[in-house]
């Protein structure tokens, strides 16, 4: 009987053991591989260099399609595509990946504030060690806005235009224009006109919803000349009063607060006919040419996000590119990454077209990428309007780069006010302050 | 010899309990140490630059608004609780009795509790939709003409998170009463009976005060799970509209895994713990008047 008992207490001193000599093994072979990523990449010469990308866009909108055309060609080379949803869970899934040495080689930045928190852990690479390819030559000066500290960490690789669409047979129907430039008081007349009973005139998709503000901050300065912030500039209180005119007295516009808590789908409300402007950018078209679950009976037309200055001269609009995509400094093939990124930014891509990702590149092939766009549904786009707010609207461009946390503050203290619990002075007072209380913070 | 045995029972058991303790160890006394310490660092998650900043982050949690805000949300989340145990209750005795269909309706009451909590807020955000939701639209047709906003206005929408949670609770509440109901001696009832005492009396006077012990335990852990939950409320809202339904929970998440603020984030999730060290407190020792063993 004492033996027996003496036994198994022996076993599972083993057990516990074993399970300690696994943790420490793990950590031993996790050292190894990092210090030596030379022996490991001569060692593999004779197998191909396995690469990694990790991105926002799900599989069969293109990705899968450009990896399959690389492989298929560089067999001593292989991408695999692995998917992160764009938001707070999976950037933060691929920020662990990465921080833990997980393999990933190359990834997709969606914000200039994430790219910057990348870079400054470490995880981008600063890509001017490789001279054989110019950045702002191929992409053109809407490049600059990816400069993080005078460096490109990454190639913003696509064209990323804002937009308003519209549905071109309610605007001929009412006999209104597609518009080169406009404002917002403009808009909100088409607004008005284009209502429809117990309809909206206009809607917004909620991730540009607040580019008015940017737009005027990112030319003006988001801090005045003191370093305090100028969140109270008139032309912020400007787009407050239009926008909540236009949902409460106009009811053109749905109210922010039925809006958010109902999630409403508003690729579906605009593509479905019941919504005549729909403020988006270009992942719209991974809907509108998706016939099956968007059936469609109308044209759509393109007019480029109206402006709250007067002066037409004064405005910058959001986009330009996008899909800034970086090297982790950690990978061990960065060789051969670079490679992938250069052939993916000259037209590899062009596959990705399809749900609106234009290649920004001036070598890629941009016919035969605006034709894997529109594929066989050009006849149901004013292919003019695209063209013009993709590649000829001649607002110079800005790219968000707002930390998350003024963006969230702001964003707190606007709902407030569209939802009629905060006066409009009071909520300029509130973002005001909550900004200077960022900014003290972080200085 | 016998003293040499319970020597080896004791190492024994110390063994049995070894490789659990090793998880307690591993991932949750060392992490909450080390969150201990971050607290007083300003460490951001992928930021290799971490200081030490003393009690910068305590004193940036008594001056932060939002703190305060969260905690008065979390206060109003709170009330869900008492009042899903006192239907729970009142459920389980009407179900206990011997009604039709009572299986059946024992099982629809605990659907909620085993039921994807994504899947139930989808379903409750459409009751609430404040224009095309059935909610609204049955109290219109009952002739309210301004029925409430819920989810919609930043007023009502931390009560429209408490129905919610009313509901989700209410299952669990039941069967665990309904379990205790069961313990209840049918002697004493029916010698409450033979003395004269009508329904009511027996219901306050004799079932309430046995079951006492279960309405304990189920506000306790009810109240630590409901001021930890947070899915739910990301899932409807995120905290929205404005800052309305951000709970503290909710207000630690959003700043370690949206702003990768881990030094404040700790700060705040000690904060949270001394809340819910003090709600148990003064739960423990106010047990005492109304607790009946």
């Amino acid at each position: 009987m004492k033996k027996k008992a003496w036994f198994t207490g022996m076993a599972s001193l083993v057990l516990i053991m074993g399970v300690l000599a696994g943790c420490s093994g793990n950590g031993n072979s996790n050292a190894g591989s990092e210090a030596s990523p030379s022996a490991n990449a001569t060692a593999s010469s004779g197998d191909p260099i396995q690469l990694t990308m990790w991105g926002g866009v799900p599989p069969e909108s293109g990705p899968q399609a450009v990896v399959d055309a690389w492989n298929a060609e560089h067999p001593d080379i292989q991408v695999e595509y692995v998917r992160f949803v764009n938001d707070d869970e999976g950037n933060l899934k691929l920020d662990t990946a990465m921080m833990t040495g997980q393999d990933v080689d190359l990834f997709v930045n969606y914000t200039i504030s994430q790219a910057s928190k990348r870079v400054e852990a470490g995880l981008a690479l600063d890509l001017s060690k490789f001279s054989d390819y110019n950045i702002d030559e191929k992409m053109g000066p809407d490049a600059k806005s990816f400069l993080i500290d005078g460096k490109y960490y990454g190639v913003p690789t696509t064209k990323s235009p804002f937009f308003v669409a519209l549905n071109k047979d309610a605007l001929d129907a009412a006999g209104l224009e597609v518009p080169k430039e406009w404002t917002w008081d403009e808009l909100r007349e088409y607004a008005k006109q284009l209502k429809q009973d117990g309809g909206y005139g206009f809607i917004q998709h909620t991730e540009p919803y607040v580019d008015p503000i940017d737009s005027v901050l990112a030319k003006e300065g988001y801090t005045k000349a003191d370093g305090t912030s100028n969140l109270d500039h008139p032309l912020v209180k400007k787009w407050l009063e239009t926008l909540n005119a236009m949902m409460a007295e106009d009811k053109s516009t749905p109210p922010l607060g039925e809006q958010l808590t109902s999630k409403m789908p508003v690729e579906q409300e605009f593509l479905s006919g019941k919504a005549p402007m729909l403020n988006i950018g270009a992942w719209l078209l991974r809907s509108s040419n998706n016939f099956t679950d968007f059936p469609r009976d109308f044209k759509i037309a393109f007019a480029p996000v109206p402006r709250l200055t007067d002066n037409a001269a004064d405005y910058v609009t959001r986009g330009g590119l996008g899909d800034y995509i970086s090297i982790n400094a950690k990978s061990k093939h960065q060789e051969a990454a670079w490679e992938f990124l250069k052939w993916y930014a000259d037209g590899g891509m062009a596959p990705m077209a399809a749900g609106g990702r234009l290649p920004a590149s001036k070598d890629a092939d941009q016919d035969a990428a605006l034709e894997s766009l529109l594929g066989d549904k050009a006849d149901t786009y004013d292919v003019d309007s695209l063209m013009y707010v993709m590649f000829n609207n001649p607002a110079p461009t800005y790219v968000r780069s707002l930390p998350q946390e003024v963006m969230d503050a702001r964003a707190q203290e606007y709902e407030k006010y569209f939802l009629g619990t905060q006066s409009a002075d009071d909520t300029i007072a509130a973002m005001v302050k909550r900004h200077n209380e960022y900014l003290e913070q972080n200085q | 010899m016998t003293n040499n045995w319970m020597k080896k029972q004791r190492l024994l058991g110390y063994i049995f309990i070894g490789p659990s303790m090793l998880g307690v160890l591993l991932f949750f006394l060392i992490p909450a140490l080390y969150s201990f310490g971050l607290m007083f660092t300003n460490y951001k998650f992928m930021n290799p630059n971490v200081e030490f900043v003393g009690l910068d982050n305590i004193i940036r949690l008594f001056k932060d608004p939002m703190f305060y805000l969260s905690l008065k949300n979390t206060a109003v989340f709170l009330l869900a609780v008492p009042v899903s145990i006192a239907l729970g209750f009142v459920v389980a005795v009407v179900l206990n009795q011997k009604i039709y269909l009572k299986k059946l309706l024992r099982g629809l009451y605990f659907m909620p509790y085993i039921t994807s909590g994504v899947a139930v807020a989808f379903v409750w955000m459409l009751l609430f939709h404040p224009t095309q939701g059935p909610i609204n639209g049955m109290l219109r047709s009952i002739g309210i003409d301004n029925p409430p906003g819920w989810l919609s206005t930043t007023t009502s929408s931390m009560f429209a998170i408490d129905i919610i949670w009313v509901w989700f609770l209410l299952g669990y509440n039941m069967i665990i009463y309904l379990a205790a109901l069961q313990e209840v001696s049918p002697e004493l009832l029916e010698a409450a009976k033979i003395d004269g005492a009508k329904r009511g009396q027996i219901l306050r006077k004799i079932i309430w005060p046995l079951v006492s012990p279960t309405t304990f335990l189920l506000l306790i852990t009810g109240l630590i799970m409901t001021i930890k939950t947070f899915g739910i409320i990301q899932a409807i809202t995120h905290g929205g509209p404005g800052n309305s339904t951000t709970i503290l929970s909710l207000y630690v998440y959003q700043n370690a895994f949206r702003y990768y603020d881990m030094g404040y984030a700790s700060t705040l999730s000690w904060a949270l713990f001394i809340v819910i060290l003090l709600i148990t407190l003064v739960q423990w020792i106010g047990q005492k008047r109304w607790v009946h063993y």
